[in-house]
């Protein structure tokens, strides 16, 4: 689960790191009443909240939001209004939010702080070592993931067993990496210690504050702030779990999620029913030597619940991607009726006018087959993976 | 032979008077499985499906030997289920939890780090060893008794794997599946070097996953092998677009540095044999002539 910066922020501030005063506005008006209580001169940010990176070097959609980013320094007070107008209620798209962007309603103004010097800190967990580990650069503002791909001496690892703290050595290999000497060495610790167990303490994967401003004092600040908890440990957050933005959440995510199936989006036509992530990567991989494309992916895993079975097939059916449907289920356990009777009630709900191709395995196929059969509707059955995929992309073609 | 387990082995179940734990452990049972013992803490002292039900591992461990335990015991239990084990000194265990909290495997692996425990899983349908022991969920009916040892991160998939084995008619002698998630007990490893010492294995399947450093790490390991039994690989998910995470943030830091492409290859340099499709797999067996 992802918040806004503002709430990333609020909770930094909670666990004993600085950052920048600053409050949120959801009209022009209230954001110029928001400036003028941080501070009587400028400048200013204001922040456009969408949860996405790469926000500045973004755009809006509409043309009266200007050309413009989604995070811009104002100086003069009369042009906070006019800004803000420019950006709430309309559509900013960054490198991350796809090409339909996210629709600002909400921004974050800031007092300005003027920084020494600037540096990327990221948190997350090294799954196979398996550590907490924190990544430094100096390059900022741009995607970690770029970095690490382009250029892996830009970043600094420094990994921390379970239960251990940093280490004076691990500090010094910080500041040296950022050409600081050590008497910055103190604050060093104390930031890194606070956002460290800030990590542990609410489950978190990822914290990213990018980027840190080292202030004229030696002070550390975070300008930015981005933190994504474990959705498996939230029952242990429901203060977490209170921040979520329903708004942000795309209405299919949000229902696979209550119903507890991993659900995925790409940008192709067929949707993909799967019982395990493994086969749901493999039939992508198939789709894709053939020729197609996957538009989702929802893994109805151990399922055993008819009910939820059609609420999942329903959250595939009612993406406007979706031209054509594979279902790939090797049960297990996993009682193949279910699937047929998961089926008919979400049909029967929302209709169907796509082909949909079915790969059975395991307990009660046969009588899975008797109950699509005798409900008329259209759908074909295939031996194997390879099959299902043919003849779905064979029927896909036909309804073009 | 076989690695883990066999029909000796002296099977306990944390969680056994649970709904699908009573369906699955009655379907190991039937299946030849030697369960001798299980813990709950509501029937204590009582039977349930035949087997002595305790309410903690000392005391089980107390009336019988204990050589491994299954985990039918929920994501947000497990943490005190494997120190429980551990505790205990239980050579194996096998947990088959689903959305096991990543600090929590943290914890877990810390734990076990020195211990005299093994942990397969979380979140596997566990191990079989076909027609003598069924620790887990797998649909044991496809299984039959053979040569293949297969370890599998893909859990439904390694049924796909049985399959190939079958066709190409060698049957597998132990199947693992070593989990689904980020952070697993055991990864692929410790399981390759236990099917080389095993005289009835003579060739390894694997099945992997585009999200992690796991086969990269199995490939460094077989390249300094000695003496080498066969692998055949598989890894799926090579056209995930880079970046997309499948709800796990932290996989910056591995899709970063790798890609499926380049996984395939370390693997094909170690010397493993790397299928592009799963239906590849029986052929790929069939060449070796075993």
């Amino acid at each position: 689960m992802n918040i806004h910066e503002y709430q990333a922020k609020k909770i930094l501030a909670e666990n004993g790191i600085f950052i920048p005063a600053g409050g949120i506005a959801y009209t022009p008006n209230e954001a110029k009443r928001v400036a003028l209580g941080l501070t009587a001169r400028g400048p200013w940010m204001l922040k456009a909240q969408i949860q996405s990176g790469a926000r500045a070097s973004g755009h809006f959609i509409e043309h009266e939001a200007g050309h413009k980013g989604g995070i811009r320094q104002i100086t003069q007070i009369s042009n906070i209004a006019y800004e803000s107008a420019q950006m709430l209620n309309n559509t900013l798209v960054t490198e991350q939010t796809g090409p339909k962007g996210r629709l600002v309603s909400k921004i974050y103004v800031e007092a300005f702080k003027k920084v020494k010097n600037v540096f990327y800190a990221g948190m997350v967990i090294d799954s196979t070592l398996p550590a907490v580990t924190l990544l430094i650069s100096e390059i900022i503002n741009q995607d970690i993931i770029k970095i690490a791909t382009t250029d892996e001496s830009k970043i600094l690892r420094i990994n921390l067993k379970y239960g251990e703290e940093f280490s004076e050595a691990q500090i010094f290999k910080i500041l040296d990496f950022l050409t600081l000497d050590k008497s910055y060495l103190p604050n060093f610790r104390g930031f890194l210690t606070n956002l460290y167990h800030t990590f542990m303490k609410l489950d978190a994967q990822m914290i990213e504050i990018n980027p840190v401003g080292i202030q004229r004092d030696k002070t550390l600040i975070a300008l930015d702030a981005k933190i994504n908890f474990d959705d498996n440990a939230l029952f242990r957050h429901p203060e977490v779990l209170r921040l979520q933005d329903d708004y942000e959440e795309n209405i299919r995510m949000q229902r696979a999620q209550k119903f507890g199936f991993p659900y995925n989006e790409f940008d192709g036509n067929i949707g993909c029913i799967v019982n395990g992530d493994g086969l749901a990567l493999e039939a992508m991989d198939l789709i894709k030597a053939k020729g197609g494309n996957t538009a989702c992916f929802l893994n109805v895993k151990g399922g055993v619940d008819k009910d939820k079975i059609a609420e999942g097939i329903k959250i595939i059916m009612t993406n406007p991607r979706v031209e054509g449907i594979l279902i790939n289920v090797l049960g297990g356990f996993l009682r193949c009726n279910l699937i047929a009777d998961g089926i008919l009630a979400a049909t029967q709900e929302v209709g169907l006018n796509m082909p949909i191709v079915l790969r059975l395995e395991g307990t009660n196929k046969d009588e899975a087959k008797n109950i699509l059969a005798q409900s008329n509707l259209p759908v074909i059955f295939a031996d194997n993976i390879n099959a299902a995929i043919d003849t779905l992309l064979k029927q896909m073609e036909i309804n073009d | 032979m076989s690695i883990f387990a066999n029909k000796n082995t002296r099977v306990l179940v944390q969680g056994i008077t649970g709904t699908q734990a009573s369906f699955h452990v009655r379907r190991s049972i039937d299946y030849g499985t030697n369960v001798v013992a299980g813990i709950s803490p509501r029937f204590n002292g009582r039977e349930h499906l035949g087997v002595p039900v305790f309410h903690t591992i000392t005391e089980a461990k107390q009336a019988t030997d204990i050589d491994a335990t299954v985990m039918f015991v929920p994501a947000t239990s497990l943490k005190n289920a494997v120190r429980e084990a551990i505790e205990a000194e239980i050579p194996l265990a096998v947990s088959i939890a689903d959305g096991v909290p990543l600090h929590d495997m943290l914890e877990i692996k810390a734990m076990l780090n020195g211990s005299k425990t093994t942990l397969i899983g979380p979140d596997t349908p566990g191990l079989i060893t076909p027609e003598e022991a069924r620790l887990g969920i797998f649909p044991e009916n496809i299984h039959k008794k053979g040569c293949v040892g297969i370890i599998s991160r893909a859990s439904t998939l390694t049924y796909e794997a049985v399959i190939e084995t079958n066709q190409a008619r060698l049957g597998q002698s132990t199947v693992i599946g070593i989990g689904d998630d980020m952070i697993v007990g055991t990864d692929y490893r410790e399981i390759i070097r236990l099917f080389h010492e095993d005289d009835e294995t003579k060739v390894i399947v694997l099945v992997g996953k585009s999200d992690s450093l796991y086969e990269q790490m199995a490939a460094e390991y077989y390249r300094g092998l000695q003496r080498k039994k066969p692998i055949i690989a598989f890894v799926a998910g090579e056209t995930l677009p880079l970046g997309h995470n499948m709800g796990y943030a932290g996989d910056i830091i591995t899709r970063g540095r790798i890609t499926v492409q380049d996984k395939k290859r370390l693997m094909r340099d170690s010397g493993m044999i790397v299928v592009d499709n799963m239906d590849q797999i029986h052929s790929a067996l069939q060449e070796l002539e075993l």
